[in-house]
């Protein structure tokens, strides 16, 4: 599945998103602009389960009603590849992937969908573990630069410090390295 | 995993962990009650909000939240 984007633009796909991803996201002004991205953004039980501010739930529980989340269910294949991901990621000396994230890279990778994480741990798997590298594995910053691309924010430099203002994330040089030419 | 690989993740891993610290507001950190300032002390060596929302029996949204808002701590990695 590819997502490329042209300018004025726009794909339609469906994601999956993990705790990390949503506790950033939901607090960017324009968050509802991904419903623009994605068709349909699922949200596994175990993500849903550690969910517990009223800004968050609040957003959630507007996303379902209008259709645009919905709630991916714990399905025991994928519960069971799941388990075995954490256990292998935590033989290896850097941040491993905990069970919600795992869950989200096995859905992503069983059903073709785009992977939404701020996760470390996540991110650095799919590097390393050849079995995950096709993953499409998407950041907050990925998700603008495609919104831009899409015509539906006017500057991703602009957005790009407003999302890091108001989610209070910070992208690394190395990070912003991938978006180079764009950020200038 | 390659070499080259481990060691770029083991450095990412290093420059998220100097963020945190390096924003941080320790004065409010130092001032916690005991699990609060355990909890947050662990986020910012590790970036672990999992262990450390489960520290202080918050939920993990809640937990970074209050990292972010009360402490200054950015999320980074």
């Amino acid at each position: 599945m590819s997502l490329e984007l042209k300018r004025g633009f726009q794909a339609l796909a469906n994601a999956v998103a993990d705790t990390s991803f949503l506790i950033d996201w939901i607090r960017y002004s324009k968050s509802k602009l991904i419903f623009k991205i994605f068709d349909v953004i699922y949200i596994p039980e175990s993500v849903l389960a550690e969910i517990r501010s009223e800004r968050s739930l609040l957003w959630i529980a507007e996303g379902l009603e209008k259709g645009g989340l919905a709630v991916f269910p714990e399905l025991p294949d994928i519960s069971r590849e799941a388990l075995n991901l954490v256990s292998k990621s935590r033989r290896l000396p850097v941040r491993p992937v905990d069970y919600p994230e795992a869950f989200c890279l096995v859905v992503g990778k069983s059903l073709d969908l785009v992977v939404l994480t701020e996760n470390g741990g996540a991110i650095a798997l799919k590097s390393y573990d050849p079995e995950y590298s096709s993953v499409i594995v998407w950041r907050g910053i990925d998700v603008l630069y495609a919104l831009w691309r899409a015509g539906y924010v006017n500057s991703f430099k602009d957005e790009l410090e407003l999302y890091q203002q108001e989610t209070k994330h910070i992208y690394s040089e190395r990070d912003l390295a991938k978006y180079g030419d764009y950020l200038k | 995993m390659s070499e080259d690989v481990l060691r770029e993740w083991i450095e990412r891993f290093r420059e998220a962990r100097e963020i945190r610290k390096r924003f941080a507001n320790w004065e409010f950190v130092k001032k916690q009650p005991p699990k609060i300032r355990i909890a947050l002390e662990y986020y910012i060596e590790t970036g672990d909000f999992r262990t450390s929302a489960k520290i202080v029996g918050m939920g993990v949204d809640e937990f970074v939240d209050m990292a972010k808002d009360l402490a200054n701590i950015p999320t980074v990695d």
